[in-house]
């Protein structure tokens, strides 16, 4: 490749991605020369202006014509835009948690390394969003899984911290393994790691032991996402690994990870998979994605019961969130089952609202539990009493999580309720199984809100606001609420600014 | 009634303001709600007068679009509606009025008119919502509001536990509900009341689906309006503040119920199927509530059980077609039950207790409660020429004009044990010896004396708006314009009204002789009323009886109902929470910390998963 040829690419188009590499090193080489006794808070604070710069020059980008550049390594298309909106969003708010946190355990020797990892994180689930090729893909995923790793380990004298860090290494590791073995065999019969290329190869497939191999493919490829998602039957990381990691790391892997692996697995199964013509017994032709609808749906249903059942006997409320994330991924494995003409729609709105209700009672969970040490779910005991906005705030972010009206979740549940019962063949067992599980989860959430109104406090001290933990619970609470009453708002702009994704393969 | 949407607003501002600002307004947050409601219910008489004479607004803006799929949002007011919103809103502004003296001296005023607020929002927004899907989003708003009411005690262990089970309970309800409109929502395409209607009128919906879905809103219905057998909540929910109980579990949300079974009349009534399955879940739990209202020593407990009954006759009447009476009875059971709510909170906050066998002889000291509850109890009990008369005289003709006789007769009865188990409450609250312990027993402030005063005005007055004497106005006016909903009177013999008449005072006289005896001397008796005092005579033979039949047999079925629930309705509801829990256990088990399970469990799922495929040859 010679200069002229990489000059004519349209860098522009990754100026978001170059930001976040730009304050990224900056940020490690100010740690390095910075003298110990400067307060690591300051990197945090350039991190957060440096996602909100890419931010901006995200936002300035809608409407942007599609283009791809690198010989379609990377794209810039609609869907790419707007899955990186939540995951900038999601990421800015979780820099603001960071901040906050504080934890005697010696993690204020290594926050510097926190901040830049963080975003070494962001920027390969960034890549993932854009990538328009197998290879670059996973190179995104590694990218987001390994600085996670990491993360998860950052309380070097915790046990808990090192426990979570090493079991999540291993069963990143199987994951990846499993992954990348899928799609080895995908490349195999494609004979190309490009996107667009293995769709148009698939297109004309008609060997039926090809797509016989294909279908073990979709499996290995979809089990081995499913750690990202953390969903069945690669779910069960996720308590412990929640459960040790320090909070905010705890919420960018339940908001930002989660949200980057539903980007890979739409990318791969829609442009992979939703190519294979299968030939059924009534002699029609339906795509390879259809015809495995039932296992996605099975898997979504277990997902559901799994992490509303176990959520139940959970005491530790970083624990329970781990379930209860387990929970929502199933919730949106529902919408892609469905795959209606709303899909798409369903599955952005769902994963805003989520980053939205999660992180906000996250925000608040890293309070608590800063302020008594330990993570038992008695902590909010009374926590109306003590701080009754607080209390409010959490009440919305847990209304919200269960589904209530009123609330971006809802709005989110019912939008994938809609596009399952729209297709020709509704999913009525799925959505069924839908709406049992969130009646169990009521149980588990509502546990939360007796504790907090309907208990004395043990403990009246006031509790102190950080600025930053502040600003993302008001915001959170506020677009919480705001989404539930007016969809609209986030619906529109997603209509009139990404036209239905029609140029997710273009 | 351009701007019947403000109505809400009032208490959600109410809601915000005491959210924000009530720990500095301490006891002074009462004036805030109270002014709140006053305004929404202004608002709301100025909206129904408006409505008499003008035809019915809509107004509806897009909310949500999801694909080419818009949903709106909006307000309708019709009749149904502008009636709801003075019920709710003059029944709000009451309590609100009244809790400022009940609740005097708490130090948690503040968050008690916060909640009250956003209940009264909730119910405002329910009432006026033009689609299901609103009116389920403030269907659930209700639900969560009530459950902060019920709970206000919350240092009280069966506080805590009966909000939870409330909001549980109604949940489950609420599942039925959710599922029968979203097929709604499949067969006609629309949430829309109207559209809903056209659609099922033209046919374009088949009978099955027609039965289903109304069945599955019914079960909506039942977990709110506490119908058998998702009744158990109510009773607990008494251990809410007694207005609260006033206000959520008698005038307003458990009527709600009610009120969607009577907004979606013309899809039940295109289902026989559907209308009798309400009709007889409506007369069992009349008489089924009745039947456990005999036997309870707790003033509110009562109280509870009477609602249940009461609340079967309005789905008895609404599942013979007779619109009209079930609408009707809801108004005049919101004022008198209402009334009688507030007077038993005045009762309990004069003597500190709400078990009846330590009251008596309080119709002397309480002499304004006294005659107030006597006008509501002779109300419920459907003495003549009081509102209540009227409105169950209604149900009583629409259940026999429909052929329902033996739905009829049940009625009948249950309204004997009505009249019976109520007088016996009064009697034994205000009749008889003071007890000792009741020494300093002094009546209420004014600021709850007066709501009761203007609910005791209504209990009495309400009935004259429908009846077979001077015409049926109210009637006349909610079927205007839509044949769907039937006729506005309908003729019965005239027969039911002795019945009724007869029955009532049957009921009255039996405990009138059971419980009262104690208190009135035989010189009295026998000097004043010597025919009375012939029967009194005798009462040992007529109690004997009484004793053997009557109370055996009531009490036996009682105890059978009883059995029935605790055996079989909270067996079932253990059962299920034993499984999902006994699944949660093993799961969390399996969750043992080991790495290694996780990775098998991973591997094992992705190789079942691919030998299913291998073995189905692929596509299953």
């Amino acid at each position: 490749m010679d200069l002229d040829t990489l000059l004519s690419f349209e860098w522009g188009t990754m100026t978001p991605e170059f930001i976040i590499l730009g304050i990224l090193t900056l940020l490690s080489v100010l740690d390095l020369f910075l003298p110990k006794h400067v307060d690591r808070k300051i990197l945090g604070w350039i991190g957060f202006v440096g996602v909100i710069l890419a931010l901006v020059s995200l936002v300035s980008l809608i409407g942007h014509e599609t283009t791809s550049i690198l010989f379609d390594t990377f794209r810039l298309d609609s869907f790419a835009i707007a899955f990186k909106l939540i995951l900038l969003v999601g990421g800015a708010l979780v820099l603001l948690l960071a901040i906050d946190f504080n934890h005697n355990e010696g993690l204020e020797l290594y926050k510097g390394e926190f901040f830049y990892l963080f975003l070494a994180a962001l920027l390969g689930a960034m890549m993932m969003a854009s990538s328009g090729d197998l290879i670059t893909l996973f190179v995104g995923l590694e990218l987001l899984s390994i600085p996670s790793y990491i993360l998860a380990g950052m309380r070097k004298r915790n046990l808990k911290s090192n426990e979570s860090a090493m079991k999540y290494v291993i069963n990143g590791g199987i994951s990846s393994a499993i992954t990348l073995f899928g799609m080895s065999y995908v490349y195999g019969i494609a004979g190309t790691t490009n996107l667009k290329g293995i769709a148009t190869v698939f297109g004309g497939i008609s060997d039926a032991q090809h797509i016989y191999i294909l279908g073990l493919a979709f499996f290995m490829i979809f089990v081995g996402l499913s750690f990202k998602l953390a969903s069945a039957p690669f779910h069960m990381w996720a308590p412990d690994v929640y459960e040790g990691a320090p909070t905010p790391v705890t919420a960018f892997l339940s908001v930002v990870s989660k949200t980057a692996g539903f980007v890979i697995i739409l990318r791969i199964l829609l442009s992979v998979f939703g190519y294979i013509p299968v030939t059924q017994e009534d002699g029609q032709q339906i795509p390879l994605l259809f015809a495995i609808q039932d296992y996605i749906a099975f898997l979504a249903g277990a997902t559901m019961i799994i992490g509303n059942v176990i959520a139940l006997r959970q005491h530790n409320i970083k624990r329970l969130f781990a379930y209860s994330s387990i929970a929502h991924a199933g919730y949106i494995l529902v919408a892609l089952t469905a795959m209606s003409f709303v899909t798409f729609d369903a599955i952005w709105f769902y994963l805003l609202a989520y980053a939205l209700m999660n992180l906000g009672a996250f925000a608040i969970i890293q309070l608590i539990t800063m302020k008594t040490g330990s993570e038992d779910i008695s902590h909010f005991a009374g926590l109306y009493r003590r701080a009754p906005l607080l209390a409010v705030a959490m009440g919305i972010f847990i209304l919200s999580l269960a589904g209530i009206p009123g609330t971006a979740g809802f709005i989110g549940k019912l939008n994938i309720f809609m596009g399952a019962l729209m297709v020709d063949q509704a999913h009525y067992v799925l959505v069924s199984i839908m709406i049992a599980t969130t009646v169990v989860s009521y149980f588990y959430y509502f546990g939360i809100m007796t504790q907090m109104f309907f208990r004395p406090a043990a403990d009246e001290a006031k509790i102190s606001l950080p600025a930053g933990t502040t600003a993302v619970i008001l915001f959170t609470a506020i677009a919480t609420i705001l989404f539930g009453i007016m969809p609209n708002v986030a619906l529109d702009f997603l209509h009139t600014n990404f036209n239905q994704f029609v140029d997710f393969m273009r | 009634m351009e701007n019947a949407w403000l109505i809400p607003l009032f208490p959600l501002v109410s809601f915000l303001l005491l959210l924000l600002f009530g720990k500095k307004l301490k006891e002074a947050s009462a004036f805030v709600g109270i002014l709140a409601t006053l305004a929404s219910l202004v608002y709301s008489i100025l909206v129904l007068l408006e409505r008499l004479s003008e035809p019915t607004y809509k107004a509806e803006t897009v909310w949500l679009t999801i694909g080419d799929l818009q949903l709106t949002a909006g307000f309708e007011v019709n009749q149904l509606n502008a009636l709801m919103l003075v019920i709710v809103s003059l029944v709000s502004f009451l309590v609100h009025t009244y809790s400022k003296g009940y609740m005097h001296g708490d130090e948690r005023i503040p968050v008690f008119y916060a909640y009250l607020g956003l209940f009264t929002f909730a119910m405002l927004g329910l009432v006026i919502s033009p689609n299901l899907l609103q009116t389920y989003i403030f269907w659930e708003l209700v639900g969560v509001g009530s459950f902060l009411l019920i709970g206000f005690y919350f240092y009280k262990e069966s506080a805590k536990a009966a909000a939870k089970k409330a909001f549980i309970m109604t949940r489950i309800g609420d599942v039925g509900l959710l599922i029968g409109m979203i097929l709604l929502f499949w067969q006609t395409g629309s949430f829309e009341y109207d559209e809903i209607f056209a659609a099922v009128e033209e046919g374009a919906v088949s009978g099955t689906m027609i039965t289903l879905t109304a069945i599955l809103i019914f079960i909506g219905a039942v977990g709110k309006s506490g119908q058998f057998p998702l009744h158990t909540w109510l009773p607990d929910a008494m251990e809410g503040p007694t207005p609260v109980s006033a206000l959520i579990h008698a005038a307003t949300m458990v009527a709600a119920g009610v009120y969607l079974v009577a907004s979606m009349f013309p899809l039940f009534n295109a289902s026989e199927t559907a209308m009798l399955t309400v009709a007889i879940i409506g007369a069992f739990t009349a008489i089924f509530a009745a039947t456990i209202g005999l036997v309870q020593t707790d003033i509110k407990r009562v109280l509870a059980f009477s609602t249940v009954s009461q609340l079967g006759y309005m789905m008895l009447a609404l599942g013979s077609a007779g619109y009209v009476a079930g609408v009707f009875h809801l108004m005049t059971h919101a004022f008198f039950k209402a009334l009688l709510f507030l007077a038993a909170g005045s009762v309990i906050h004069a003597v500190h207790t709400q078990d009846i066998e330590k009251m008596g002889g309080l119709w002397k000291k309480l002499t304004f409660t006294g005659p107030l509850f006597l006008i509501g109890t002779l109300a419920i009990s459907g003495v003549p020429l009081f509102s209540g008369f009227f409105s169950k005289d209604e149900i009583l003709i629409a259940a026999w004009a429909h052929g329902n006789y033996g739905l009829f007769w049940l009625a009948v009865i249950a309204a004997f044990f009505t009249a019976f188990y109520m007088f016996r409450l009064f009697f034994m609250v205000f009749s008889g010896e003071a007890r000792s312990e009741m020494k300093n027993v002094h009546e209420s402030p004014s600021v709850m004396t007066l709501p009761m005063v203007v609910l005791a005005v209504l209990a009495v007055v309400a009935g004259y708006v429908n009846t077979p004497w001077f015409g049926s106005f109210l009637g006349d006016w909610l079927v205007e314009g839509n044949e769907a909903l039937g006729h506005g009177h309908i003729a019965g013999p005239g027969w039911i009204m002795i019945v009724a008449t007869a029955v009532s005072l049957l009921g009255i006289l039996l405990a009138w002789m059971m419980y009262s005896k104690k208190s009135i001397s035989r010189d009295w008796l026998s000097s004043r009323a010597p025919i009375v005092y012939g029967i009194v005579k005798n009462k040992y033979y007529i109690d004997e009886i009484y004793n053997q039949t009557v109370v055996f047999g009531a009490k036996a079925i009682s105890l059978f109902l009883r059995f029935i629930e605790i055996f079989l309705v909270e067996g079932i509801v253990k059962l299920t929470t034993a499984a999902v829990q006994a699944l949660g256990k093993t799961g969390a088990k399996i969750h043992s910390g080991q790495v290694q399970t996780y990775g098998t469990i991973a591997f094992v799922g992705l190789a079942v998963l691919m030998v299913i495929f291998a073995l189905t040859g692929g596509y299953l």
